[in-house]
């Protein structure tokens, strides 16, 4: 494979590495650790990768593969779903929209069960194709539309429920004022 | 859990069953417009159903807005600055090992010097521990969704005495440039525990300019005096310098040729 320049590589992918480390393990560090991890397993077996479109399935298939060992989760993500089911998410009104920034979205991501946190994490990022989302996680595609359909789901609950009582770190200051 | 059930059965034979518009919304939350996925039949269909009912073309249009922002604000989330320079230097990275139990009595004697330096040089709530780069990410995540304003007006005096009255930080010496346009209006947020001035400025091109005033107190690793720092957010370009006591953010959709137009640099 042609060499692939490893600054660019940073450059391009360091960003939503750690954020999608940040979302699994719900720790600054250990998504950096994460992110520094793949890197270094880039630089030791990048060479072994053929197709060069595949880089950034590899870096966050590494990635989660660390983090699912580290976990020791590995098992409970080979459970077979009961079933391919969508649901319809709760309605979320404008004004709770308003009310959110980076930290609630995070926090929100953060308190998924598991195997919902992976898949609506990447949906999220929008840096992947429903298929390469499928390839990252190493499950089926159906499993990944039904876990994003779950935990979109659950999601705005709790997006719903941070507004109703977040103490927010970005909020309007009237809102501030008014909450001492 | 029947309506689910009926939808799993969709999922897998791909038949045409005629569907509600609860399996409708169903079915086109987990989709992203912009990804179609041409070998499933029940997208299409529920699509279909979209363009045909005003009802469910509205409802999935505020799905996929809400699905942006939540995007934006996710990747909008604060990345450690010092992360890419570890990174770059992928020859001496310090790679997280197992750890032995000498290492581990070498971390917690590295952590009680690291509380003791910490204890030793602590002045109070006010010490600044946020960013540049925090405050940057975070302000810019902010604007790209198109805040809503606490006040639009035109008139720069109604600004002035809507932050003056709200405690948030007045600009005491603004861009020329920015003295010659029309402003939008103006909003007050807070970061970290600190008030922060946003206003809003039209733009010749119909989009909007974004000038964040804060209390450069609030803030670590601010340019020297004098100077500029530029850096970009995806689309976003910032420039960041210092006045007195305050802090200056200005941001805009475009290059730092669009932006220096405004700084009166080009």
């Amino acid at each position: 494979m042609a060499d692939i320049d490893f600054e660019r590589l940073v450059e391009d992918f360091y960003m939503p590495l750690y954020r999608f480390g940040l979302s699994l393990s719900r720790k600054e560090s250990d998504a950096s650790d994460l992110t520094q991890h793949t890197f270094h397993t880039w630089a030791a077996k990048g060479h072994q990768l053929r197709d060069p479109a595949k880089v950034k399935t590899w870096l966050f298939t590494t990635l989660y593969r660390e983090f699912l060992a580290k976990k020791r989760y590995a098992e409970r993500f080979l459970e077979a779903e009961a079933d391919s089911q969508f649901i319809e998410p709760l309605h979320v009104e404008s004004s709770v929209v308003d009310t959110l920034d980076a930290a609630i979205v995070l926090n929100a991501l953060q308190m998924l069960e598991d195997r919902y946190r992976a898949p609506v994490t990447l949906f999220y990022m929008n840096q992947h194709s429903y298929r390469e989302i499928a390839e990252i996680l190493e499950i089926p595609i159906g499993t990944v539309m039904s876990r994003i359909s779950r935990g979109k789901a659950e999601l705005r609950q709790r997006l719903s429920d941070a507004a109703a009582g977040e103490d927010r770190k970005v909020v309007p200051l009237r809102e501030a004022d008014r909450n001492g | 859990m029947r309506r689910q059930a009926k939808i799993a059965r969709l999922c897998r034979s791909g038949r045409q069953i005629a569907m509600d518009k609860k399996d409708i919304r169903a079915l086109l939350s987990v989709y992203r417009a912009d990804e179609l996925s041409a070998d499933d039949p029940r997208f299409e269909e529920a699509r279909k159903e979209a363009e045909s009912d005003p009802d469910i073309a509205r409802w999935w249009a505020r799905e996929q807005e809400l699905d942006r922002i939540i995007g934006e604000k996710l990747q909008s989330t604060p990345v450690p600055a010092e992360l890419k320079a570890k990174l770059m230097r992928k020859n001496e990275v310090a790679f997280p090992t197992r750890p032995t139990w000498a290492r581990k009595i070498t971390l917690l004697a590295a952590a009680i010097v690291l509380l003791a330096v910490l204890f030793s040089s602590w002045r109070g709530p006010f010490q600044p521990a946020v960013s540049l780069a925090d405050y940057r990410d975070e302000m810019v995540g902010f604007v790209k969704v198109q805040p809503s304003l606490e006040l639009e007006t035109k008139q720069m005096p109604r600004i002035k005495e809507f932050l003056e009255k709200s405690g948030a930080p007045m600009p005491a010496a603004m861009p020329k440039k920015l003295e010659e346009m029309e402003p939008v209006g103006c909003r007050t947020l807070r970061f970290r525990g600190k008030n922060v001035s946003l206003i809003c400025f039209k733009r010749r091109e119909g989009k909007l300019l974004h000038l964040l005033v804060v209390d450069r107190a609030a803030l670590s690793r601010l340019p020297r005096r004098g100077a500029r720092e530029y850096a970009t957010q995806g689309e976003w370009m910032t420039a960041t310098w210092t006045e007195g006591n305050q802090a200056y953010l200005m941001t805009v959709q475009g290059d730092r040729a669009t932006l220096d137009r405004y700084l009166g640099t080009s």
